[in-house]
């Protein structure tokens, strides 16, 4: 089997730091107008898709994934032209130093540069840089220079090549461009019962898309779709992996912000094992996502999250399983089945 | 300028980690005319030569060479192990997108422990031998692509930035190979009366081993070594600096010809090229200080191209730099008998 890798590759290649979604969305809304009864684009940027199915919904479902990427944000441009930044979102330091990345609504390329090694002490050779030493470089040789291109509000994203090799598949923006090409994949197959899909902005900053989203389509159940940490690398014991690549999606529990409701958490495992899809479950209460505010949106949404397994989450370049990517495209429209095909029971 | 700088992106899209220069190598022979007879010697060194065969010879010298890793193992899981090729910065390493060369161009991913699972050791970096690069591999798969011995190389591709910076890696010493390659097509117009020989040098970052025999071979009358130095960045001591766009850096050091570098000086001034003095106190850090004691001597001069942050994916240099370097070699050869 073929999966749209194009896609995933244009979907990880558009630029979309928290509150700078628009290539993201814009990209979305063209590829999805064929396959929407109706699209609408909230207030606060979220793309919300009304697809039919054969049948009216038992459950009125949303399945939610977020546009946005982890990024920087431009805060001051010093006097000699370089440009001093902020994190958007949970980026681990650590993987900046030595980063390309482009710069604004123009794409200005630029450097996170640092003190050659050449002029270090003993024991900055083996520390993390400190973040207050962290800058842009885009070249330029005065402020003046710099401002023309840029300013402070500016978004930065990584750069790097999208590849898929050896059944798997590395790029920027993974997490959670993977979501958003699962849920794309599914709103162009046949339904058989009704189905809302959100495209969610800000979720890294705190998910203010999905509150306001799912406020808007006001569900009874959600599939939020996701990436998360897959920790399974050297150095980190089996207790503290979280989950692994291969191994198939990850359906949560439990994670910072959201207990999952039980019964579809297990639904999620059943399904799979019926179907013979691979999945596991998530093995750690860590991290959180859009389920946080949309389970408790109105008087309360039943939600159940899918995961993508992501080695090097935060970092300028995933990594994920091309096998897990599609067993969770598989196991989510069974999922979105039997979730909308049930009635409620209140 | 543009025709300098997709030269210049060719040199530094040939990969090229210290010992295992032979693609670098390649792509400088291809800028050269045939006339020129570019040949590779026993350690790869790749020259080139310009000027009357019997006249004395000048060497220009830029090493091929660039820092990277090299692939020491391979895991039970199909991480690779691997140690540092040359003064590899370990800050730059984790989360990073990497190509091992191996039986293909294999794209991969230096591992990093995210924060929240780093614990203790979350403000220090892992030492290089202690980072496992991800190709997404089982064990099995990895060893039919990949053998201890590959080199890795970043996976960033050239960039122009504003005005006439660039980014790559491997600027250093690419620029320099840039600018021996500007000035012997300079030279082309206007032939010098001594011969030019361009070495392009390899193991540079490892020792200089490809200098040393590289220039016994060529038993040069005068020699310059064309390097990257520093350029003034936040952090660094400016005296110890050049400036991007401040022109080439002409060495002054205790094992350097002091006659030359001032020649060098004085023609910069008469050809209204900026310059800047480089002091060193010891040794300079180049293949100039193994070009200086070969055989029985050789008079040596270090020119120098201003890179801000060395030996890291991101190097900036600035295109007039280089541009002004080849002219300051030209007219220095001019000039030479």
């Amino acid at each position: 089997m073929m999966a749209n890798w194009e896609l995933l590759k244009r979907l990880c290649a558009a630029r979309g730091v928290s509150g700078r979604e628009d290539e993201v969305r814009e990209l979305i809304l063209k590829e999805i107008g064929p396959y929407a009864e109706k699209t609408e684009v909230t207030p606060l940027g979220n793309v919300i898709a009304f697809k039919s199915g054969e049948k009216r919904a038992g459950t009125k479902l949303m399945l939610a994934a977020h546009m946005d990427e982890v990024g920087l944000a431009v805060t001051r441009v010093t006097d000699e032209g370089l440009l001093k930044f902020s994190c958007v979102g949970g980026i681990d330091p650590n993987v900046l130093p030595g980063r390309q990345v482009l710069v604004g609504k123009r794409a200005v390329p630029g450097v996170a540069g640092v003190k050659p090694i050449h002029m270090l002490k003993k024991d900055e050779m083996e520390k993390r840089v400190p973040a207050e030493e962290l800058y842009l470089d885009i070249g330029a040789l005065t402020k003046e220079e710099a401002e023309a291109a840029v300013s402070p509000g500016d978004e930065a994203t990584f750069v790097s090549r999208f590849c898929a090799q050896n059944g798997v598949l590395s790029a920027k923006a993974l997490d959670d461009r993977a979501g958003c090409a699962l849920l794309i994949g599914l709103m162009k197959k046949r339904l058989k019962y009704d189905a809302v899909f959100a495209f969610t902005v800000q979720e890294e900053v705190g998910s203010a898309g999905a509150r306001t989203a799912a406020f808007a389509v006001e569900p009874d159940a959600a599939v939020v779709v996701e990436a998360t940490t897959a920790a399974d690398v050297p150095g980190t014991d089996r207790n503290r992996q979280v989950c692994r690549l291969g191994d198939g999606p990850a359906v949560s529990f439990m994670d910072r912000r959201t207990v999952y409701d039980a019964e579809y958490y297990e639904l999620a495992l059943r399904t799979a094992e019926r179907e013979g899809i691979r999945c596991q479950p998530k093995q750690a209460v860590t991290g959180a996502n859009d389920a946080s505010v949309i389970h408790i949106s109105r008087a309360g949404v039943r939600t159940v999250a899918v995961s993508l397994p992501c080695r090097y989450l935060h970092a300028p370049a995933g990594v994920v399983s091309q096998e897990d990517f599609r067993a969770a495209g598989e196991l989510l429209a069974l999922l979105a089945e039997k979730i909308a095909g049930k009635a409620q029971r209140c | 300028m543009e025709e300098l700088k997709q030269m210049l992106f060719r040199l530094c899209e040939a990969d090229g980690v210290s010992g295992d220069e032979s693609d670098a190598a390649a792509a400088a022979a291809k800028e050269f005319p045939p006339s020129a007879e570019p040949e590779t010697d026993r350690l790869g060194n790749l020259t080139a030569s310009v000027g009357p065969k019997n006249a004395k010879t000048v060497l220009l010298d830029a090493h091929l060479d660039q820092i990277g890793l090299i692939v020491t193992g391979i895991d039970k899981n199909g991480f690779l192990h691997v140690d540092k090729c040359g003064g590899m910065d370990r800050r730059v390493m984790p989360g990073a997108a990497v190509v091992v060369l191996g039986r293909e161009r294999v794209d991969g991913v230096i591992g990093s422990v995210p924060p929240h699972l780093a614990g203790a050791d979350a403000e220090k970096v892992p030492e290089p031998d202690r980072m496992t690069v991800d190709i997404g591999c089982s064990r099995k798969e990895a060893e039919g692509l990949v053998r201890p011995g590959d080199r890795i190389v970043f996976r960033a591709q050239p960039r122009a930035l504003l005005g006439t910076r660039v980014t790559a890696p491997g600027l250093d010493d690419r620029a320099s190979v840039a600018a021996l390659i500007r000035c012997a097509q300079l030279l082309a117009e206007k032939p010098p009366r001594c011969r030019v020989l361009f070495q392009f040098s390899t193991r540079e970052e490892v020792g200089g081993q490809g200098a040393v025999t590289g220039s016994y071979r060529a038993d040069p009358a005068q020699g310059i070594a064309v390097d990257v130095s520093f350029a003034r960045q936040p952090g660094v001591e400016p005296e110890k600096c050049g400036e991007l766009g401040g022109g080439p850096m002409v060495g002054f050091a205790p094992i350097l010809d002091r006659a030359l570098g001032e020649r060098l000086v004085r023609l910069a001034e008469k050809n209204g090229i900026p310059y800047s003095r480089e002091v060193m106190g010891g040794e300079t850090g180049t293949n100039g200080d193994a070009i200086a004691v070969t055989r029985s001597g050789v008079p040596t001069a270090t020119v120098s191209i201003p890179l801000r942050y060395m030996h890291t994916p991101a190097e900036v240099v600035d295109l007039r730099d280089i541009e002004n370097t080849a002219k300051l070699l030209a007219a220095y050869l001019l000039e030479a008998e």
